[in-house]
C-alpha cells in the first residue's frame, strides 16, 4: 500500500506540474481563437536533424505555404522544433505538437516522420517531406495512397538518370564508389536501387558502408582508391562529413557526383538530383490544399516533380573534365542558381 | 491532459530501463554502456517477431533474456578477461551495433504501423481509450519494479547490494564476487532491452539509433530520483527511480513546451544534472558536520 501511495503521489506531482503551465497555455488559446479570422492556422514543423538539405525542405515549405497564402507571422503561426538526430527528442517533439492541437504537423525525415504520425494517430494531419520511401516507412500504401491522415513528398533519388549522367561525362568508368551509413535506411533502399539499375549502365557498384563520421576518413581514402568515381548518396551523416570525402577523391583523382544542388555547391562535380527548396515548396503547396479542408490519405504522396542538371565548373576544371556537349545546354550552374 | 499522458508514458518505459541502470550504476557501481545498444537490441527483437506474427506480449520475456544475454556478454568480458568495467560495456555495445542490424536483416528503420501491438491487445483497450498506453506501460513497469523488490530481499540480491558496498563481504561469505556482478548485469540489461521493446511497441517502429544517449537518460533518472526522494525513508529506491523518470521527461516536456531552441536541450539537461548532483552534496556535507 505505501507503494502504491508513493508511485500515486509520483504521478499526481508530474500532473500537477504540467497541468498547471498546460492551463495558461490553453487560456491563451482560447483568448486568441476570439480574434482569430477564419484563415489563422498554427502548424508545428518538427526536423529530425539539422542538417543543409534538411533546412532548406523546411525553408522551401514555408515558401510554398507563402505561395498558397499561408504567410509566417501574418496569418500563420509556427512552432519549430528540431530534434537534433535524438530518438528520445523526436517521440517528445511530435507528441507534444499533439498535445498543443495545432492545426498540421510537417514532419521532416524519416524517423520524425513517423514519431508524428504515431503521435498523431490520426487526429492532426501529417505532411511529411525527405521521406525516401513512404511505403517502406509505412507511411503510404502500396499504390502511393495516403494512410491514417498523412501525406507528403518523397525524396527518392533519381538513381536512372544520375547513373546515365555519370556515363556520360565518363564514357570508360567501370566502377562506381557509394559511402553510406549503415544506420540508415534511406541510403541502404538507394543502394538497392543502385545496384539493380548499374548494369544497365555497364557499372559495378562498390559500396562501403559506416556505422558513425569516425569512420569516414579511412573509409573514403579506401573507397577512393578502389573506383573510377564516387556517386554521393544523401546520407546524413556522410554529407556531413562531404568535405572528408571530397578531399578522398580528390587525392585520388576521381570525381564525386553530388545527389541534390547543395552538395554541388560545396564541390561535387554534378548531379542530376534533387533540389530541396523545391521539394519544399511542393510539400508546402501539399500542407496548404490539407489546410483548406482536403483530407490528406486523399492527397497520394509525390515525389520531386523536376530533376535538373547541376554542374559546377570549377570543380570539373580541378579534374582536367568538362560538361559533355550534349549535356551543357540544360545544365545549370549549380553556384549561380538561387 | 495529451501533454501530461505523453510524459508519463514515456516516464514510466524509461523507468524500467532506470531500474536497470539502477542495478550497475548505483548497486554496482559499474558505469555500464551496453545500455545504448541493449534498448534497441529488445526493440530489434521485437519487430522481427511482431513481424512474423508472433503474439506482441511474448515479445516482452523475449526481448527480456535478450538483453540478458548481452549484460552476460559485457559481465563475462570484465569478470573472465579482465577488462575494465566502462571498456567492457563499449565492447559490447559497438558488438550489439552489428548484431541489432542483423537481427533485423540489415534494416535501419523498420515500420511496424499495420500490426497489432501490445497496446491495440490489451484487454482495456475499449474501455480506457487514450489512458490504455499508459496503464499498459504502468503495469509492465509497475512488475518490474515489484520483481526487482522482491529479488533484493533474496539471499543472491543481498549479495548483489554487498558487491557494490563491500566486495570483501562477499568473499568473506565465500561467495564468488565476479558471478554476482555478472548476475547484476545481466538483470539490469535485461530491463533495459524490456523498456526497448515497449518503447518499440509505442513508437510503432524500429530505428537502429533509438539507443543513443540512452545511458544519460537513465542515469539522469536514477540520479534524480535517489538524490532527492533516496532520503525519504517511506519510499522505497526502487520508487524515487519511478519518480526520477517521470521528472526527468517532465523537464524534457517542459524545454520543448517553453519552445527553447533544440540546440539547448543538452546543457540544460546537463545542468539540471549537475544542479542536482552539488545540490545532494552540499546536503550531505551539511548532515556530516551534525
Amino acid at each position: 500500500m505505501k507503494k502504491f501511495l508513493s508511485i500515486m503521489l509520483a504521478s499526481a506531482m508530474a500532473l500537477t506540474m504540467l497541468t498547471g503551465c498546460g492551463g495558461s497555455k490553453a487560456g491563451e488559446a482560447d483568448a486568441q481563437t476570439d480574434i482569430k479570422v477564419a484563415d489563422n492556422v498554427k502548424i508545428g514543423i518538427a526536423q529530425f536533424a539539422p542538417h543543409g538539405s534538411l533546412d532548406n525542405c523546411v525553408e522551401g515549405f514555408k515558401q510554398g505555404l507563402a505561395e498558397a497564402g499561408y504567410v509566417e507571422g501574418e496569418n500563420l503561426e509556427i512552432d519549430f522544433q528540431n530534434a537534433q538526430a535524438d530518438m528520445a527528442n523526436t517521440n517528445q517533439i511530435a507528441q507534444s505538437m499533439v498535445a498543443e492541437n495545432v492545426d498540421l504537423i510537417c514532419a521532416v525525415a524519416t524517423p520524425m516522420a513517423q514519431a508524428a504520425y504515431n503521435a498523431a494517430q490520426g487526429k492532426i494531419p501529417v505532411i511529411y517531406t525527405a521521406v525516401t520511401d513512404p511505403v517502406a516507412a509505412e507511411l503510404a500504401k502500396e499504390d502511393g495512397s495516403g494512410v491514417g491522415n498523412a501525406t507528403g513528398t518523397s525524396d527518392k533519388l533519381a538513381v536512372e538518370a544520375q547513373l546515365e549522367m555519370i556515363r556520360k561525362f565518363q564514357p570508360d568508368a567501370k566502377t562506381v564508389g557509394i559511402l553510406y551509413t549503415t544506420s540508415e535506411a534511406n541510403s541502404v533502399s538507394a543502394i538497392e536501387e543502385y545496384k539493380s539499375l548499374a548494369d544497365n549502365y555497364g557499372f559495378e557498384i562498390v559500396e562501403s558502408g559506416i556505422s558513425q563520421s569516425a569512420d569516414i576518413p579511412m573509409a573514403a581514402a579506401d573507397l577512393a582508391s578502389k573506383v573510377d568515381c564516387i556517386s554521393n548518396l544523401t546520407d546524413n551523416t556522410v554529407v556531413s562529413s562531404l568535405p572528408v570525402l571530397l578531399d578522398a577523391a580528390k587525392n585520388a583523382g576521381i570525381p564525386v557526383y553530388g545527389s541534390e544542388i547543395e552538395q554541388v555547391k560545396n564541390g561535387c562535380v554534378a548531379t542530376e538530383g534533387l533540389d530541396y527548396i523545391s521539394l519544399g515548396k511542393q510539400t508546402g503547396a501539399m500542407a496548404a490544399r490539407v489546410l483548406q479542408g482536403e483530407a490528406a490519405e486523399s492527397i497520394p504522396f509525390e515525389t520531386i516533380s523536376e530533376y535538373s542538371l547541376y554542374i559546377n565548373s570549377e570543380a570539373l576544371a580541378a579534374l582536367g573534365m568538362d560538361c559533355p556537349e550534349d549535356l551543357k545546354a540544360n545544365a545549370l550552374e549549380a553556384a549561380e542558381t538561387e | 491532459m495529451a501533454l501530461v499522458l505523453s510524459v508519463l508514458e514515456q516516464g514510466f518505459i524509461y523507468t524500467i530501463l532506470a531500474l536497470g541502470v539502477y542495478i550497475t550504476y548505483k548497486i554496482l557501481d559499474f558505469p555500464d554502456l551496453t545500455v545504448d545498444s541493449s534498448f534497441p537490441l529488445g526493440a530489434a527483437v521485437c519487430v522481427v517477431m511482431i513481424k512474423a506474427g508472433i503474439n506482441p506480449y511474448i515479445t516482452l520475456p523475449v526481448s527480456f533474456l535478450a538483453g540478458g544475454v548481452a549484460g552476460l556478454v559485457t559481465g563475462l568480458i570484465h569478470v573472465k578477461f579482465k577488462v575494465r568495467d566502462l571498456l567492457s560495456g563499449i565492447i559490447t555495445m559497438t558488438i550489439l551495433y552489428s548484431i541489432n542490424l542483423h537481427i533485423t536483416g540489415s534494416q535501419a528503420n523498420v515500420p511496424i504501423f499495420s500490426d497489432d501491438n501490445i497496446f491495440t491487445l490489451s484487454p482495456f483497450a475499449d474501455k480506457l481509450g487514450e489512458y490504455n498506453k499508459v496503464v499498459v506501460i504502468f503495469v509492465i513497469m509497475l512488475v518490474c519494479k515489484i520483481l526487482m523488490d522482491l529479488y533484493l530481499k533474496t539471499k543472491s540480491g543481498y549479495l548483489l547490494r554487498a558487491v557494490g558496498d563491500n566486495e570483501t563481504v562477499v568473499t568473506v561469505l565465500a561467495k564468488d564476487k565476479g558471478i554476482v556482478k555478472i548476475v547484476g548485469l545481466v538483470i539490469a540489461n535485461a530491463l533495459v532491452a524490456l523498456a526497448g521493446c515497449v518503447m518499440c511497441q509505442d513508437q510503432r517502429f524500429f530505428e537502429i539509433s533509438m539507443g543513443t544517449g540512452t545511458i544519460v537518460i537513465g542515469l539522469a533518472s536514477v540520479i534524480i530520483g535517489t538524490n532527492v526522494f533516496g532520503k525519504l525513508s517511506f519510499i522505497k529506491t526502487t520508487t524515487s527511480v519511478i519518480i526520477g523518470s517521470v521528472i526527468y521527461k517532465a523537464c524534457v516536456a517542459i524545454a520543448i513546451w517553453l519552445g527553447l531552441a533544440a540546440i539547448d536541450m543538452k546543457l540544460i539537461t546537463g545542468a539540471l544534472f549537475l544542479v542536482i548532483l552539488v545540490l545532494s552534496n552540499f546536503r550531505k556535507a551539511g548532515a556530516d558536520n551534525d
